[in-house]
């Protein structure tokens, strides 16, 4: 074999000397090219690895306030509801008082006129009467040219009272 | 007149001997280039890696993306636990012998040198090459083998342990139990014996392969480079000639450049993987 290797060229200094070149070559590239490098692409992946994961975290945490949003939304929508319900049945309450008070406010008012306008017409109806009476008096005094005593006076207001009241 | 009768192969210049640099006592070219290969990789290595950063420059780029597709490779041969230890050395001798079997394709390596001169800086004839790829000297090749194997020892040998190595070799395999176990044993130690010179001989075939390959095709660019005049062309058709008929075999040689690593390295990778297997156990 050691005939085949010097046929070959083999020379046990340069070996040597090549050898120690390779090591060389071995060390500097482990320690400068990579060592550096591979520590670079695993920063990298798991960098990667942790955006993938915070994107996953942000994506569950979007859907949950997404839901959470939703089911506000949906509260949010039937106390809405529930208050307009609120709302509407108390105006009606409240229009249903209102009418019956108006009502009574009404009848309360024409209650009153027609009070008002039944005194007003027996005050009328007594005025007349006195006029009435007081007429006849004066007419009765003038036709006769006699001079009514007070009884008589009575007397004719009573009958033209009793007149005017037919 | 041609005649391809007076043609012969040419060897590359100074033979399978990686000689001497007259002015540099006992380093050979080869050795020059394996130390100029060795400080241009640390120059770029140090200029792409100095300030490393999470968005990459291109020469951080270019570096990483080769580590990554690199280790991928290794990774898948084997395997995820060994990965990490081996990558190293099989992603140095990868890129190594690549640099320096593409260095060799570059104008002027084998072609400048020391010789007979007729006049300032013209050669009669080259002798000694300045500059000579190294992979196409033995003492490189086997220098990357005996590496190797002294990490694929101590790789087997921390995976397994020394007792686990030589059962790994010398012990039964396929999972066998009882008294077949103990009636092949003698088999199962024969075959360990075939295995032992087999990783012996790893280093040689290693070595000599890539060797081969790259002085083949050094000769093969210097053959081509002289085919005009050695098949007797007139003057100014050789020298066309010299530029016309190599050009093909470079694109070749990058081809066999970028295999040959791809080789050593790949059977570096399967060495380490049938050495570190748990599976057998």
């Amino acid at each position: 074999m050691e005939g085949i290797l010097q046929t070959f060229g083999l020379d046990w200094p340069k070996f040597i000397s090549q050898v120690i070149i390779v090591l060389i070559v071995y060390v500097i590239l482990s320690k400068y090219a990579f060592g550096p490098v591979i520590a670079m692409l695993e920063a990298r992946r798991k960098r990667i690895a942790e955006g993938e994961a915070n994107l996953k975290t942000i994506e569950t945490e979007l859907g949950k306030a997404e839901e959470k949003v939703r089911g506000m939304l949906d509260q949010a929508n039937l106390d809405a509801e529930r208050l307009i319900a609120e709302a509407r049945e108390s105006a009606e309450a409240v229009r249903g008082q209102k009418t019956q008070e108006a009502v009574k406010e009404a009848q309360s008012i024409i209650e009153k006129a027609r009070e008002a306008s039944r005194l007003e017409h027996e005050s009328a109806m007594n005025e007349l009467r006195r006029d009435f009476g007081r007429l006849v008096i004066d007419a009765t005094s003038k036709v006769t040219g006699k001079v009514l005593d007070d009884g008589d006076q009575k007397r004719i207001n009573e009958e033209t009272a009793g007149q005017v009241a037919l | 007149m041609v005649s391809l009768t007076t043609f012969s192969p040419l060897l590359a210049a100074g033979g399978i001997h990686a000689p001497e640099i007259p002015a540099l006592g006992w380093i050979s070219n080869s050795i020059l280039v394996a130390v100029i290969v060795t400080l241009a990789m640390l120059a770029f290595t140090r200029m792409a890696t100095k300030r490393m950063a999470l968005i990459p420059g291109p020469k951080q780029n270019f570096v990483e993306y080769l580590i990554e597709f690199l280790y991928g490779q290794v990774e898948g041969i084997v395997g995820k636990h060994v990965a990490p230890k081996a990558f190293p050395l099989l992603a140095t001798i990868f890129i190594f012998i690549l640099a320096s079997n593409w260095f060799g394709l570059l104008p002027g390596v084998g072609t400048i040198g020391f010789g007979v001169t007729n006049a300032p800086f013209v050669l009669e004839s080259l002798e000694t090459p300045l500059l000579r790829p190294a992979t196409a000297d033995l003492n490189m090749t086997l220098a990357l083998a005996l590496v190797f194997m002294l990490v694929w020892c101590w790789l087997s040998v921390s995976e397994l342990g020394v007792w686990g190595t030589l059962v790994h070799i010398f012990g039964p395999k396929g999972g066998l139990r009882g008294a077949l176990k103990y009636m092949l044993m003698p088999i199962f130690m024969f075959v360990g014996v075939i295995e032992v010179i087999s990783i012996v001989f790893r280093p040689m075939s290693l070595s000599l392969r890539l060797l081969g390959n790259i002085f083949a095709g050094e000769t093969l660019l210097h053959t081509m480079g002289h085919l005009g005049e050695q098949v007797g062309l007139p003057s100014w058709m050789a020298t066309i000639s010299a530029v016309v008929f190599p050009l093909p075999f470079y694109f070749m040689e990058i081809l066999v450049g970028a295999l040959q690593a791809t080789v050593f390295s790949l059977l570096c990778a399967v060495y380490i993987k049938l050495a570190t297997s748990h599976e057998e156990h």
